[in-house]
Formats: C-alpha cells, structure tokens, sequence
C-alpha cells in the first residue's frame, strides 16, 4: 500500500485484536498483490503488457474497472487510471524540473479511458497504455478489511492504511474515535476529528511540489492537459460513510484545482479543505 | 439551486451508487464525524441574595478551555465577585440600642434595640483567576497540574494543585490521587486585632496587629468505578489541614453577666465606639478535616440520578453530614430539567460560644467564636435547573434555588434573659443562576 497500514481495537483481548488484525493483514496483503502495478504476473501487469491485446480478467477486477469508468465519467475525465504515464515525464522532487512539452505530448498519446475498450469483461488498451488501479485500490482495501474486520470479531476496529481509514462501529472504552489531520508539520495534528462512524480518507501531499518562477506546481496532474491542476489544495480530507468514496471525493475535489471548495460545499460532506 | 450545483450533487450520489456495486454491499452506516472542537467557552452569572439586606453576591465566572490534540487540555478560569450587605457581627441582640466601632477603626454605628447586631460595612470585589494543564501520562494515566490566585480587599490567595489519575480494568476503574497547597494572607481592614481582646473605641488601634497569614494542604485520595451500564460510583476520601490565623477579624462575641445573661455595658468614647464589652473572637491557629465522600450516578433512558453524600469531621469537633441529589430529566431532544435538594446539618465547634460570661471565678476560654457558621445548623437547598440547546447547538440553563439555614444554640449555653431570645441568626437565601456554554 506503500504507507504504514495499522488496525486499532478498542477494548476486548489479544486474541480478537489478534484475529482482526490477521484477517486485516490477509486482505491488504492479497489486494497488494492482485493489483500492485510494480508486480510481474498479476492482473494489472497482464493488463500493460497486452500490447493492444485484449484481456480477460475477473469479477473483482471488472468491479474495480466498472467504478474507475463510473469516476472517468462523473469526473469529466479528470480522473483517469490510465495516466500513470504521465508520473514518468513528471517527478515531484520540490525542485524546478518541469519537462518539456513534446514529453508531455508523447505521454498524453498514451493516456485516455476513453480509447480503451472496456466491455464484457474484456480489457483491451492501446499499445503503450497502462492502467494504475492506485488511485482506488489503498480506500478499496481499507473498505474490503473493515467488512471482514466486522465479521471475524466483534471488537470496536479502525483501519488505517496511511491515513486513509475506515471503522467498524463506534468504540466501547470511550465515546469516539479521535483522528489528527496532519497540518504543515508531519508530527502536529491540526485538526482533530471525532469519528464514531464511517471513514476518512485524505488526498494531497504538500512535500511533493515543483515549484519555477515563482509558481507552485502541485503533483495532482490533470490527464487532459497533461500539467499540474493549478491552485490545488494542500491537502483535502472528507468524511464519508465508506473509505472508497470519502476517498474519491477528496481525489476528486483536489482535480478541480481552485474550484475544491465549491465542488465540495456541493457535495453535502463533511470536509476539511488546507490551502 | 444553480443548474451546475445539482449536477455537482449527483457525483455523490453516483459515487455512493458505485461504491455499493464495487464493494458488493448494501448501504454501509452512515458517517458519523465531527471536528473536535478546539475552545470550551463557559460563561455564568451568579446572583445570592440572602434576606433582610445581608450579603448579596453578583458573581461572573467565565472558564475557557483549550483543547489540543493527544488529550491535552489547558483551562483557565476567571471569576468576578462584588459582594454587598451586612453581616452578623456575633455580638447578641440586646433590649437597648447597642454601638460598636467599625472594623476600620475610624467610625461607629448604631443597632437598635431588640435587633441583630450586623455589620454593614461589608463591601468587597473579589477577583480570581485559575490555570490548569492536564495531560495524560502514559497509557492509562490523567495528570492535572493547575493553579490558583484570588484578591480581594483584605485577602490575597495563592495557590498550586496537581493529581494524577490512573485507569485500571479496561478503564472501568480509574485511582486518582491529588494534592492542593494555599498559601493565603490576611490583611484585615484597620489591622487584626489581637484575639479575645476588646473591642476599643473610635481611633484607638492599641490591639491592633499586622497582616496575617494561613497555609492550607489539602490531600485527596479517589477510586471510581464503573459498576454497569447504566451505573458509576465514586469514592473519595480527603484530608485537609490548615495553619496560621484562621480567625475572622470582623467577628466579636458578646461579654455578658452571668445572672441575666445581658451584655455589660460601658460609656463609648467621645469619639463613639463600643457601648458594650464585645471581645474579638479567638479560634486554635490549625485546624485538620477529615472527609469521605461518595456518589453514584444511574442513568435510565437518558435520565440521570446523581445522589451524594459527605461526612466531614475535624478537630475543631464539627461534624457535618451533606446530602445531595439531582435528577435530570430530558424534555424533548434538547432540553431538560433537573430538580435538586440538598441538605446539610452540622454540629458546633467545641469552642463555639453564643456569648463569654463575666465571672471572676471562671478565667476566660483559650478559643472562642460566635460565628453563626461554626454553630449547630441544618440547611437545605432546594430548587431547579432548567437547560437548553440553541440552535446553533450552544448549551443554556438557569438555576433558580433557596437556601434557608437554621441553628440552635446549645440549651447550656443560654444564661438569663437569652433564654428568651432568637440567638441564633437563621438565614434564607435566593440562588439565580444563568450559563451560557458554546464550543468553537
């Protein structure tokens, strides 16, 4: 998941807070390994190395492109899990490295849910096209661990994949689940929420920047354009009843660039937007 | 609603509808989240009105309290107090008018006869401030460290406390320990006059001594424990103990004649001063209190009794018992009432005297106070709080109670004509109370 991934039980004994977090550990580790496009031989590698071909995958599989459409649409195209590539001519390295743009040209040749062919579970991308399910998959498995973290044992459980998190009911030892939002500072909480329901989920990293002649560019790449969406937030988090949506919603409202707020404001959620 | 607005809407609901179908579930709970809120304002007015013009009491408190992130709390508080009215003096009704210098030294003033002596010079502003930081310690632990300092006219309070409390049992039980130190002085207006000497006339201050001082350590032991669901007890036990000039320097006693019981008299000065001979009290100059203290809360259905009760004794040979009960009772979702009784009796202090007595055969005592407050009384409050959520989700209340207070003097210390008099001055007292709280 590439973040430090923890499961908290509230009350109860080691042998349940043992039994939560062995289920939860299972999960992460199997959705890692079905869908992390830095392994050889899963799904997602089948997948960008078909060279045109088309591939046949799986009822999880087809679920989780079944929704990434969904977001392509609902988005505008601003959410698009084939512009991986872009993150190749782009390095986020807080220096003023920003490439040229026939590189940005020959990436965005290679980027576009809409010239790949999804349909009865077939897959077929262009040559050169890649799809990255990371966009989806840390909220994903922290929504698949929190519903069997529910059934395996019934203790009080917050799972936490680098803050992205989800809980499986209200703790019994206290009255809420406390959460720090990180503020500029790695180790101060700016501000602290009470969860006794539902999930939070955190987008933006306000160490990964470029900045040049005075202008910030934010590592939110739009894959219209092929740039940096201009005027994002720092960072975005919202409250939603599951990880997967409050984390979409954050992902999506960071896409809208200096419009996160109002696009925010419309979607009725619980939110905390940091310039 | 804007066309665009609405469309923005349904991305969340499209999302919601996808999730479902990616996850394979129905519905999940609905979130349930709210940012912590970082500052706890706490704002009341405080009006004690006691009967026949005595002390009247307008009282603002305000307690702010900032929350920071890993339970860490600073509190700080501050109080106002403007005090007016008279109070009983401790010298004993008589059937001729009566004269008394004041504690200042520079004046008199009259009571007529048949009436309590009070002295109506009492006039103060009152001002106190406390800090506290409370932070937990370890896991399981809860420290508190705080401070405190109060100014008034002729009295100047500081004091430090610190406790820390540890949770046991899957936090079921939690043992706390504390402490709390005052160091206090006294300036008494017109200089503390020496104890069991008399009251002199206008402009004389030859028993008058310097600024005073007390020392006061309080050690406070608990354990609460949660016993149910629905039910808390708490227990704690406390000792307190108490050093240096613990005398009221306004308060006299009466000296009177051992056959009628009547206050001898004398010729004030030209001046004015006393027409009586009125003795300043004298109490021990320590002072140690033992108490224990026990609660329990049971909560039905949103209803919650809270019933205590404490027992107090010391070396003084006060005994007191105090018990009070409250029970909230919610009206709709965002309000409630809550009745309140309380009642507290007390024994008298072994060197409680309604009046010293003439007698060259009986040398006066070591230690001697009139103070109504040291005498044998029983006190009930009773009243009602009524509270209330505004819409923006800020807590109100107001709290009406009475206060009535009634003593006897012990049936042996009455000599002659006091036998026939009300000694003792009972007291009512009206309690209005509004709060105000809001958290940002």
């Amino acid at each position: 998941m590439g973040s430090p991934c923890e499961v908290l039980t509230d009350g109860g004994n080691k042998q349940l807070a043992d039994r939560v977090s062995s289920v939860v550990a299972t999960e992460a580790w199997r959705i890692e390994d079905k869908f992390s496009r830095y392994l050889d031989g899963n799904v997602i590698h089948r997948i960008n190395t078909a060279q045109g071909e088309p591939v046949e995958v799986d009822a999880e599989t087809g679920n989780l492109l079944d929704f990434a459409a969904t977001l392509f649409e609902i988005s505008g195209g601003r959410f698009d899990i084939t512009s991986g590539v872009l993150r190749a001519v782009w390095t986020f390295d807080g220096s003023d490295n920003i490439p040229a743009q026939d590189d940005i040209d020959n990436a965005l040749g290679r980027v576009g849910w809409q010239r790949a062919t999804w349909a009865d579970s077939c897959l077929t991308l262009r040559p050169g096209m890649e799809v990255d399910l990371g966009g989806i998959g840390k909220e994903y498995a922290v929504d698949r661990c929190t519903t069997l973290a529910r059934s395996a044992a019934n203790v009080p459980a917050m799972i936490n994949f680098g803050g992205d998190l989800a809980v499986t009911s209200r703790p019994v030892t206290r009255d809420t689940w406390k959460v720090g939002i990180e503020g500029p500072t790695v180790d101060s909480a700016e501000k602290l929420i009470d969860l006794r329901q539902g999930a939070l989920a955190t987008s933006g990293d306000a160490r990964r920047f470029l900045i040049r002649d005075g202008v910030r560019y934010s590592h939110i790449l739009d894959p219209r354009s092929g740039w940096p969406v201009p005027d994002a937030p720092a960072s975005i988090t919202v409250a939603a009843d599951t990880c997967t949506q409050a984390g979409m919603m954050s992902t999506l409202a960071m896409l809208r660039g200096a419009e996160a707020e109002d696009f925010l404001a419309a979607q009725e959620l619980l939110h905390w937007c940091r310039r | 609603m804007t066309a665009t607005t609405r469309k923005e809407r349904s991305v969340s609901a499209t999302l919601a509808a996808a999730t479902c179908a990616l996850l394979g579930t129905t519905a999940a709970a609905p979130v349930d989240a709210q940012e912590e809120p970082k500052w706890d304002f706490n704002t009341s007015l405080l009006y004690y009105g006691e009967d026949e013009n005595r002390v009247q009491d307008v009282s603002l408190k305000s307690i702010i309290r900032r929350l920071f992130t890993d339970d860490r709390t600073l509190t700080l508080g501050l109080t106002v107090d403007t005090l007016t009215g008279a109070t009983p003096s401790g010298a004993i009704r008589q059937d001729v008018p009566q004269s008394f210098t004041r504690p200042s030294g520079i004046s008199s003033y009259d009571v007529p006869a048949g009436e309590l002596p009070l002295d109506d010079t009492f006039k103060d502003t009152r001002v106190a401030i406390t800090a506290g930081w409370q932070q937990p310690a370890g896991e399981k632990g809860l420290l508190s460290v705080g401070f405190s300092a109060s100014k008034e006219y002729d009295y100047l309070h500081t004091g430090v406390n610190a406790s820390y409390a540890h949770d046991f049992n899957n936090r079921n039980t939690t043992v706390s320990a504390g402490f709390a130190f005052a160091s206090d002085s006294i300036e008494p207006v017109g200089g503390a006059p020496i104890p069991l000497t008399n009251m002199l006339d206008v402009g004389d201050t030859s028993n008058r001594a310097g600024d005073q001082d007390k020392d006061v350590l309080d050690v406070v032991f608990g354990v609460s424990q949660v016993i149910s669901k629905n039910l808390l007890v708490q227990a704690n036990y406390s000792f307190s103990q108490s050093d240096g000039y613990l005398n009221n320097p306004y308060k006299v006693l009466s000296m009177v004649d051992s056959v009628t019981g009547d206050t001898l008299t004398r010729t004030p000065g030209i001046e004015g001063g006393p027409s009586g001979i009125f003795l300043f009290e004298g109490r021990p100059d320590e002072r140690t209190q033992h108490s224990v203290y026990t609660q329990a809360k049971y909560f039905m259905n949103g209803k919650v009794l809270d019933a205590s009760y404490r027992y107090m004794t010391d070396d003084w040979e006060i005994d007191s018992h105090t018990l009070d009960v409250r029970y909230r009772w919610p009206i709709g979702d965002s309000s409630y009432i809550e009745p309140h009784v309380r009642y507290y009796t007390q024994t008298e202090a072994e060197f409680y005297r309604l009046s010293l007595v003439d007698d060259s055969l009986v040398p006066l005592p070591q230690f001697a106070s009139s103070d109504y407050r040291l005498g044998n009384f029983d006190a009930i409050t009773a009243g009602l709080k009524y509270g209330w959520k505004t819409r923006n989700d800020n807590d109100m209340s107001i709290r009406v109670e009475w206060y009535t207070q009634s003593g006897t003097v012990p049936a042996g210390q009455l000599i002659g004509n006091q036998a026939s008099r009300d000694n003792y001055p009972d007291l009512n007292a009206l309690i209005v109370q509004f709060s105000y709280r809001f958290s940002r």
